[in-house]
Order: C-alpha cells, then structure tokens, then sequence
C-alpha cells in the first residue's frame, strides 16, 4: 500500500494530504477479506443471505454462536461479515436502537431510519483517535408496518447506509455484484420483476458459486444461512425454511451444472471452430 | 441567582420530595384458580377515576411470551409494566446468542414473576412503587407444571392455588376456599371464578358486572372478549356472599 | 521494523485490516499450561494442566467454579482470567436473583464476548490476554454445552478443544476421537481429558494427581472438581505416555492456532 509508512494513516482523527482517512479504508479490508453477504429486496420481500465455511471438524454447526444473521426486531435482521465481534456489537446496537423507538414511539421502527441511526453511530467511531472504525459491514433487511413496504440497506464502516435492490459485500462482492446484475433487480415494476421465492434461489446459486470458485474453500464443508422477510414469513424477520432453503440449494447447483456444461460446449466450439 | 433553587429545595424539609402516594385510575380485583389442565384469571373491564366509572371496556389481562399477566390499581402503572415486559421479552427473544427450539418462551411464568417482584420492590424501596397488584399465570416449561402468582406493589410474592387482589382478597379468597379442589375441571374453575365476580359486582363499588376470563392450558393461551355477567339486583340472593345468615340472630 | 507502527495500539488497523494487538493479545494464551474441554450428549468436562511456580509454591488453580452448572478453564494471564471469572459469577449470581433461575450460558456467553470486544475498540484498556474454555449445561435443556473465547471477543461453541501450550497435540487427540464422546459415560470422558492433557506435559515432565485437574457439570451433575487423591483412579487407565498418540503431534501450531481472528 503506498501511503502506508507515511505517518497518515495511524489514526481515524487524520486526514491524509489527498484528503483520505486511512484507517477506514484500512477498516474496510477486514470486510473484504471475511465472507460474504448478498441480500436482495424482491418486488414482495428481502432477502438476507451468508456462507459459512466449516473451518473447524469440532465445531458446533447449530450453535448460536455461530449465528451471522440476527434479528433485529420483530420486522427486521441483518446480516453480518468482517470482524465478527465488531458486527455483533452492531447487531446489539440495532437490537437497542429497535427498542429505544419502541419505546418513544409505540410502534415498530421504519427501515430506513433504522438504517440511519445505525449509519450515525458507525461514523461516530470513524472520527475519534482514541476510537477505532468498525471492521464489519452489515445488510439490513427491515418491513416497514405503515407503509407496508421492505427495504434493503448496507451499513459500511465509514458509516454510508444507502438502500440497495441487490447488494453483496465481503471477499466475494465484486463476483456477486456481477452475478446480481444480471438479475435486473432494479426494474421493480416490469413484469418479468423478481419474487422472493427467485430471489431465495439466486442467493444461493451465487453463494455456492462462489464457495465453488474460491480455491481456498475447495471441497471444504460450507453452510447457508439465509432469511428472509415477506408474506410467507407473515412479514416477520425469519429463517427461511428447511425445505424451501434445500430446493434453493438443488435447485442452485443444477443451475451451476448445466452453465458449466453450456461454458464447456461453447469452449469446444471454440475449439473446433 | 444560580443557588436559588437549590436553595428552595434544601430549605423545605417538611414538604420532601413525593411520588405517587395513591392511584388515581384504577382497576378493581382480579381473581385466579389452577384446575385440572390449566389455570384461568377472571377481571372486570371497568376502569375508575376515583368513584367515577371512567371507561367500561379496558382488558387488564395480557399475554405475554404464553404467560397471563393480570393487574388491579393504577392503570398507567399497569401499562408501563406491559411495556417493560414487552421490551424484556423482545430483547430477550432476539438476544445475540439465542437459540430455542420450537415456540419455547424465553421467559417462563415463574421468572417474569420473580422478574416483577425484583422491579416492584426496587420501585417501592426507592419510594416510587408501581401502584399495582399483579396476578402472572402459567407454565414452567421444564416441568409442564401450571404456575400461579402474585406480586404487589411492595415487592411482596405469593404462590397457591388460588389468588384475589383487590377487594377479591377480603371477598373472594374466602369463597375460593371454600370451592376450591385440586381436580376440578375447566367449567368448574370458569363457574367459581364468575361466582366470585358476581360477589364482587355486588359488593365492590369499583367492580362491574362486565368482565373477560383467560385460561392457560395445554392448547395455549387464551383470552376471552368481554362479556356481561347475568346479574339481577331484584329477587335475588345472589349478592348475599354464601353461608351468611339472612337474618341477623 | 516496517509493521512496526500499526503494531502498539488496540485502536490501529493495519493495511491489510488486522488488530495486531489483538492478535498479541492471543499470543498470550500460547503461552499458559494447556487446558482442555469435551462434551458428551449428558455431561462437560474440563481437563487443566497445572504449574507451580516454584519449587515450595502449590499448583496455580486452572479451573474456576462461576456457578454450579458452569465452570471455566483457563490458559493466558490468571489475573485477567480472574476478572472475568469474578464478572461471570456476579452475573449468574444476579440472574438468579432478578429471574430465580441460574444463568442461561450461551446469554452470559455472548456478554463475555462482547466485553472482550470493547477492549479492542476503545483506547482505555489492553485486551484481555487470556482464553477461556466455558464447560456448561443449560438449566433449561439440562443439555451440556463448551464453549471457547479469545482475546479478540471471538466466541466458539465446540464438542471438543483445547488451549495453551503444546494444545496441539491435544486437539488431534480430540479430533481424532471426537466423534465417539457424544455417547461416552462420565468416567470416560474425564479419562479423554487426561490422556489429551498427556500430550501438553513438557518433554521431562509427566502427568500426575499433583499437576492434573478435571472440572464436571453434567445433566443432574452440580460442578464437581477432581483434583489429588480423586484423580489418580482416573489417571490409572490412562495409556502410559509414548502411546501412538503421541506421534501425531507433528502438526504445527501456528498453522493450527491461526484460527481466533478468522471470521
């Protein structure tokens, strides 16, 4: 990294002469080096997604402490990556900010303004010497109850909270974000629009493309953790269902087969051509 | 200027600093049986503002979390206990770490009631008690075993088989019993709490004869709407509580 | 030193978006006597290696009691360890006091990690410099559960572990056997424990009823501590040491223990 050594990257409270802080971007890298979260927001629903490998024979796989989405509040979850205590203390932090407005209000939190509040104290620490920016980024699905509408957001550590149609961060982001492209999730109103039950199995068609691709994680165990937030789940933040989430995955890995197949033919027209 | 009103405060010993030293919109008694398969709470729904009938149709049971909470006295207090315990149960349900399987509650019966005695005597002790006297009714769920307590404003908790705040205590508690045995059944428990609610109607100033019944059973938590008991003032003995005299000897 | 500047304080990431104070901090836990864990369907033992510092001082205690259905091994600095554990016991002791139930681990779990946590993000305190592995049982379920943190407020739930030094050899005795704990009686799993610890005994050294220490909580099973006399039935069916086990010891450390900061 160039600018590292020159003594402007040491502390969030500094500028560097180019007008970058450096210890958030440096921050970032923990996101981009820990696994990813895609997470999509269907024409009647969200979708939260994450894949985790199995990296250890003794671990407990139906722990909660090996739990990367949480739910929030009744109507909202997020799902977490990068360092994963940092993304706990973001989860808690939602998890209060839910029930601070409960308690003012009477009445559950509206997505976006969930998504602000966790965006401001997010920043909070990007500004301080004596703190430092958060290492994790989360995906933040929530239902808004009055106007009955979901929202997708993405909290990054120098505290951005933009809403998204389809988004994906972490080690596999820029593989997924061309993956969710492809889905055209962004023409909400044309007819060939996106519902859960599609999106559900695209987020695990990408996310097993991915643990295919990566050759760290080759033939190593890998698990999916995906929820959702929809009529189905009577508007709830939820798991998704044991079934629905198996016929995501068989349906994900035919999908995969036949493009691989489709790639090889093509390679060998090449070939003879 | 700035150690005025210091100065006011520090200065008037005799009127000290005071919070709620009685309830202002209250409910009447509340009234609780276990029975062979479950345990029902039986209230009026008729709020007072002093001897004034300020509204006839405010629940004061709730569930929460398949626990019945049942409360007499101040009807705000009563509210911001619902919100406590709603909070409590959220917070409790989305913890970091956790996992349950099924539809197990994270809190059982018998903790929220501990939970309230620990909230209900840290309030009186700093001399603002919740002015309330709270009925919980429900499950352990280790043990399938029906629970039925009470905690009042000072932090005091009861367990039996039977519970009465409120007027209930002096008219209730003795019919109760009386009537009471360990395997009576659904309609029996339902008859004997409407009985006592009768009494109360009759005898109680703050009570109605509109009330709701709620039962926690195998099947569940249940509430009913409320409904208006059948009373007559004219030809009846109904309001003569049992084994009194008619005469005076 | 290039690494050097990112390396001194607790709220500096380096370049590539590491901790490396945190990643020190769990150095620390390499370098406490070995401890380690294993569950079956019923019961949670803990195993712990013990040094004494000198020749006329006891065997420093490794396995703390924070409540009867939870005990904690330790390998790092006591005296950070000793915090926690007096954190953790004032915790279940005042759960039982506001719910009249023990503490539900996996709550005080997640409150132990998080209080890790705040001491890599704000400049007032150093990081722990201690592991913990947490033998349990859920008053609800009665089921029992290990769990392990780490410095970095990283937290693990596992059938089986082992930290400190020369953990190694341990963890492939347990991952070896791993599979077969989940029906295995008390007994034989406090023998696990021990014929793990073996292997973390340094070269000249041996297992004994002075250095060894086994803690149990189990399905119906309050806390129970097994040290001196109580141990040496149970240190009798061990394998004497030399045993095949031994030989799979190859496998490196730092390979093995890169893992805490993993996310």
């Amino acid at each position: 990294m160039a600018s590292s050594g020159s003594g402007y990257d040491l502390s969030a409270a500094t500028f560097s002469p180019d007008g970058r802080i450096f210890q958030v971007e440096y921050a970032g890298k923990a996101v981009e080096n820990a696994g990813t979260v895609i997470g999509i927001h269907a024409k009647d629903g969200v979708v939260l997604g994450v894949a985790k490998p199995l990296y250890h024979k003794m671990i407990v796989p139906t722990t909660a402490s090996y739990k990367r989405i949480h739910t929030v509040d009744v109507h909202a979850g997020v799902a977490t990556t990068g360092f994963l205590p940092d993304a706990r203390v973001l989860v808690g932090r939602a998890q209060e900010e839910a029930a601070d407005w409960q308690e003012h209000y009477g009445s559950k939190v509206p997505p976006h303004v969930l998504a602000d509040r966790l965006g401001h104290y997010v920043h909070y620490f990007t500004l301080h010497g004596a703190l430092r920016p958060f290492g994790a980024s989360c995906v933040l699905g929530g239902y808004d109850v009055d106007t009955k509408e979901c929202g997708l957001y993405m909290l990054e550590p120098n505290g951005a909270a933009y809403k998204y149609y389809g988004v994906a961060t972490g080690k596999g982001k820029q593989v997924a974000k061309t993956e969710l492209e492809k889905l055209n999730l962004h023409k909400q109103d044309a007819e060939s629009s996106m519902d859960v039950a599609t999106a559900v199995k695209n987020v695990a068609k990408i996310l097993i493309l991915l643990h295919k691709e990566n050759k760290d994680s080759d033939g190593k165990p890998m698990e999916l953790e995906l929820s959702w937030i929809c009529e189905a789940s009577k508007w709830k933040h939820a798991p998704i269902p044991k079934d629905v989430l198996t016929a995501a995955k068989e349906w994900a890995n035919e999908q995969l087969e036949e493009e691989d197949e489709d790639d090889e033919e093509e390679e060998e027209a090449m070939e003879e051509g | 200027m700035w150690g005025m009103n210091h100065h006011h405060r520090s200065s008037a010993p005799a009127d000290p600093k005071s919070h709620t030293t009685r309830p202002i919109v209250t409910g009447a008694s509340v009234l609780g049986v276990k029975y062979n398969g479950g345990v029902m709470l039986a209230a009026d729904t008729l709020l007072s503002y002093g001897s004034m009938a300020k509204t006839m149709n405010a629940s004061r049971l709730m569930e929460i979390d398949q626990t019945l909470i049942g409360a007499s006295g101040e009807y705000s207090d009563f509210q911001a206990i619902q919100e406590m315990l709603e909070a409590k149960s959220l917070q409790m349900q989305s913890g970091l770490l956790q996992e349950r399987e099924g539809d197990e509650p994270p809190m059982t019966a018998r903790s929220m009631w501990n939970y309230l005695r620990v909230v209900m005597y840290h309030r009186r002790n700093k001399m603002n008690p919740l002015w309330n006297s709270v009925v919980v009714a429900g499950k352990d769920g280790a043990t399938g075993e029906f629970f039925l307590g009470n905690v009042d404003r000072l932090g005091t908790t009861v367990e039996d088989n039977i519970m009465a705040t409120g007027f209930g205590a002096y008219m209730g508690v003795p019919l109760l019993r009386e009537k009471w045995r360990p395997d009576m059944d659904e309609g029996e428990a339902r008859a004997l709490l409407e009985d006592c609610m009768k009494v109360l109607y009759y005898r109680d100033c703050r009570a109605a004869s509109r009330i709701q019944l709620a039962k926690v059973s195998a099947d569940g938590v249940l509430i009913s709407e409320p409904y208006e008991l059948e009373t007559s003032w004219a030809g009846s003995t109904d309001y003569i509580p049992l084994n009194t005299p008619l005469a005076l000897p | 030193m290039f690494r050097n500047q990112y390396d001194t304080d607790v709220t500096v990431w380096s370049p590539e978006g590491r901790l490396l104070q945190v990643e020190y901090a769990m150095e620390s836990v390499k370098q406490g006597s070995a401890c380690v864990g294993l569950r079956s369907n019923s019961h949670c033992v803990l195993g712990a290696l013990k040094r004494s510092v000198s020749e006329l001082s006891w065997h420093q205690k490794k396995l703390l009691e924070i409540d009867d259905h939870m005990l904690v091994g330790i390998a790092g600095l006591t005296a950070d360890a000793r915090t926690l554990a007096k954190y953790m016991r004032n915790e279940c002791l005042h759960n039982k006091y506001v719910y009249g139930t023990p503490m539900p681990p996996h709550q005080l779990m997640a409150d132990v990690a998080d209080k890790h946590q705040r001491t890599t993000q704000t400049y007032v305190r150093r990081p722990f410099g201690v592991g913990l592995l947490v033998a349990s049982v859920d008053p609800l379920t009665q089921k029992p559960h290990l769990y392990q943190t780490c410095p970095s407020g990283n937290l693990y739930e596992f059938y089986a572990s082992a930290i400190g030094a020369r953990s190694q050899s341990a963890r492939t005795y347990l991952e070896k056997h791993h599979e077969t704990f989940g029906d295995a009686s008390r007994d034989d799993l406090i023998v696990h424990a021990l014929q793990a610890l073996v292997g973390c005994v340094s070269g000249d050294d041996e297992l004994t009823k002075e250095n060894a220490s086994i803690g149990i909580v189990g399905k119906d099973e309050k806390f129970t501590l097994l040290e001196g006399d109580a141990l040496q039935p149970f240190l009798d069916r061990l394998e004497l040491k030399g045993g095949d086990d031994d030989e799979e010891e190859a496998g490196d450390d730092a390979a093995a223990e890169a893992e805490p900061m993993e996310t």
